[in-house]
């Protein structure tokens, strides 16, 4: 039995739903300003206990998306489902549990009084309230800080705040909106294991990150936001094999940037910039044929060259490779 | 659901000592202030420095230095001033409002007067002041130069007084002298009768009112630009997927506002009440009525404009300078009397104006609550369209994002 088992045990509210159900059903959902289009006909499906990246440039309508499924954009046409119930209707909004980027907290409030505030707001009655605020501040492990006020809490732990506000109400759907932004690879790492539990719980959650790595870790699913629909959309591991197989990822870091000259000879061999042409990389075969020829023609060059290494490709080339940019947070 | 961010505010005052003081001690402050001056401004109380030189030095002359040094609305020196370049200086260093050059015979028919009021361009109002205080003080104490200075107009208007009249003239201006001082016509000629308010603290009932209203105002845009930080801080994305939606919040702002603006109002009357005698407890139902709908527009129009910004720093330059507008032409730092008639006109369309009207209607002219409705519903129709602009605009706000 994990954490939240054992908060909502004690609070005795009801459990988020643990069969493998549809929490978020999104279908053929069309949106756009005047004549933009920014959401094109998309499908995205989110069952319980999935934890689902949703990656893509910025303006790709990440966020459209996310407003859609709360009910701030009125969709051209298509469908949203949270919990089977229709998103027209004002009831299935009670199912998803809303962390925003930034620290949507009282500053000047401890993180009880916050808990309070926001259980309240979202119809709890005043002595589930008391016991969804236990429940909360129990499943993020904010109990030593539980008196403390906001303004006076590390990075780390406002965010465990800001997750923990979204979860009073016993929501079906969290939805994460950079969760980890802005704060120290501890923090990160333990608002990962927060982020995992919650989803063994039972929750579905719906991620949205810059941080690729992060999405590879944590994400069953991830999908990639491009033209207005989500294409690709997978297993990360699946993602990386059908794109990627029998790959390596070479990369060069340079000393210095390229110069335009060098740039135009990286590209002629297959290479893509990164960090603002300090580093470039390709796929390669992991034949050794391939990548000594590569290894050699790159020493023909006058670069300077700092490093060449291989790793295996992850969802930051796949993104390089689908976008053709590097993702900016 | 209300509650939960009435109490979110409430704490938020509470523990922000800043904004406490500014909500509740700065007021009254600025209120004893204003009462301070401006009870002083309204003229009982306002005494001119005056610097004195008398260059003639007859019985005349210091019968009315000595009528100007017991005058109670003016501080002339004791001593008379050396000479009449000193006066001037004293008067240009600003060590005396104005200055007085007795420089000819009161009887005399010198060319020029024998009186010269010396007076700083900066105060021009000095001069016609004192000007009428010594015609009214030479009227009462000297009856018979006045009646002998009218003398030469009245020769004019008749061809000339004869022998007789010039002798009984000679023996009544006689009889004037051995009268008592004060016994002139300056009295009977003119009284003055107050038409309101007896207790003498109508000023600081204005003053208490047009205070009250400019800091209604003020708080109300503070308090209401926490709208825009919700906004900002995404708390509004948060509560609006709740099944209140974003109307709960503006609506228990409103609320809050409403309250911290009666508490703040309550506590300027109560010094006013406390310090200077105005007469709160009698007029309490009028007082109190036109208090909530006073802090009620203050926080309409507030959460209207805090909702129709983007930015906090937004909201803080056209909240300070509407709020300083509105109470210069409102009469919340002038009385709207003492403004150009164009500028009154104007001034009816803030809500200072229409709140002072309300309080003198309670407390000066001692109206009844139907005899104030027509002060009343300008600022009720102002609280309505503020808060539903404000819902309306916070809707709107959440659409576009």
């Amino acid at each position: 039995m994990n954490i939240i088992d054992r908060a909502h045990d004690k609070g005795g509210a009801a459990r988020p739903p643990t069969d493998p159900v549809q929490v978020l059903q999104v279908r053929d959902l069309r949106v756009g300003y005047a004549d933009k289009t920014i959401l094109n006909g998309l499908d995205l499906s989110i069952h319980c206990g999935e934890i689902f990246g949703l990656l893509g440039p910025n303006g790709s309508g990440k966020t459209t998306l996310i407003r859609a499924i709360c009910g701030r954009i009125r969709p051209k046409s298509g469908e949203i489902r949270i919990a089977g119930v229709p998103n027209t209707r004002r009831g299935a909004f009670r199912n998803i549990g809303l962390v925003p980027q930034e620290i949507a907290l009282y500053s000047h409030l401890t993180v009880k009084e916050n808990l309070i505030a926001f259980g309240r707001l979202s119809g709890l009655s005043r002595r589930a309230c008391r016991r969804s605020t236990e429940f909360a501040i129990e499943a993020t492990h904010l109990a030593a800080h539980a008196e403390t006020a906001v303004h006076a809490l590390s990075g780390g732990w406002k965010r465990r705040a800001n997750i923990a506000a979204a979860l009073l109400h016993k929501p079906s759907l969290l939805i994460l909106d950079e969760p980890t932004v802005g704060v120290d690879v501890d923090a990160r790492n333990a608002l990962q294991d927060l982020i995992r539990s919650l989803g063994k719980s039972g929750l579905a959650v719906l991620l949205t990150t810059h941080d690729l790595d992060q999405a590879q870790m944590l994400c069953r699913t991830v999908g990639f936001l491009r033209q207005g629909v989500i294409n690709p959309c997978g297993r990360p591991a699946d993602l990386l094999e059908k794109e990627y197989p029998g790959q390596r990822l070479l990369i060069v870091d340079l000393y210095q940037r390229a110069s335009q000259e060098t740039r135009g000879m990286l590209k002629r061999l297959g290479f893509v910039e990164q960090r603002s042409g300090f580093e470039w990389s390709r796929t390669i075969k992991t034949s050794s044929q391939d990548q000594a020829g590569l290894v050699r023609a790159l020493r023909q060059t006058d670069l300077k060259v700092k490093e060449i290494r291989f790793r295996e490709p992850g969802l930051d080339t796949l993104f390089v490779r689908l976008t053709g940019q590097e993702l900016q947070p | 659901m209300t509650g939960a961010i009435l109490k979110v505010m409430i704490l938020g005052l509470v523990r922000d000592r800043g904004a406490f003081a500014m909500a509740f001690i700065l007021p009254p402050f600025i209120f004893i202030i204003f009462a301070a001056i401006f009870s002083g401004a309204s003229g009982d109380e306002m005494r001119l420095k005056v610097a004195l030189h008398d260059s003639v030095m007859t019985v005349e002359t210091q019968t009315l230095s000595s009528a100007l040094r017991d005058e109670p609305s003016l501080r002339v020196q004791q001593s008379s001033v050396a000479d009449e370049a000193s006066v001037r200086a004293l008067v240009l260093s600003g060590d005396a409002d104005v200055g007085l050059l007795i420089r000819g015979d009161l009887r005399g028919d010198a060319a020029e007067p024998p009186l010269l009021v010396i007076i700083d361009a900066g105060r021009a109002m000095t001069g016609p002041i004192l000007a009428g205080q010594v015609q009214r003080l030479i009227a009462a104490e000297l009856p018979a130069v006045a009646l002998l200075r009218s003398v030469p107009a009245v020769e004019e208007l008749t061809g000339g007084l004869n022998q007789v009249q010039k002798l009984r003239l000679d023996e009544g201006l006689a009889q004037l002298e051995l009268q008592e001082s004060g016994q002139g016509d300056a009295e009977s000629l003119v009284a003055i009768e107050a038409v309101a308010g007896q207790t003498g603290s109508e000023n600081i009932s204005y003053y208490a009112g047009a205070v009250a209203v400019m800091f209604l105002l003020f708080s109300a845009m503070q308090g209401a630009a926490t709208l825009i930080e919700e906004r900002s801080s995404g708390i509004i994305d948060r509560v609006a997927v709740g099944p209140s939606g974003t109307d709960v919040i503006v609506l228990a702002k409103f609320l809050f506002l409403l309250v911290q603006g009666i508490l703040q109002v309550s506590l300027i009357f109560l010094v006013a009440w406390i310090g200077y005698g105005v007469d709160v407890p009698g007029h309490l139902v009028p007082w109190m009525a036109t208090t909530v709908l006073a802090a009620a527009a203050a926080a309409g129009l507030a959460l209207a404009l805090a909702s129709a910004c983007t930015t906090r720093q937004q909201a803080n330059t056209v909240s300070g300078f509407l709020v300083l507008v509105a109470s210069a032409i409102g009469g919340s730092m002038v009385p709207r009397f003492m403004m150009p008639p164009w500028l009154q006109e104007i001034g009816w369309f803030t809500p200072n104006a229409w709140a002072i009207e309300a309080y003198q209607g309670a407390l000066w002219r001692s109206e009844r609550l139907s005899e104030m409705l027509s002060s009343f519903w300008p600022l009720a129709l102002a609280a309505a369209v503020g808060l539903i602009l404000a819902l309306a605009l916070s809707r709107y706000r959440l659409r576009i994002g």
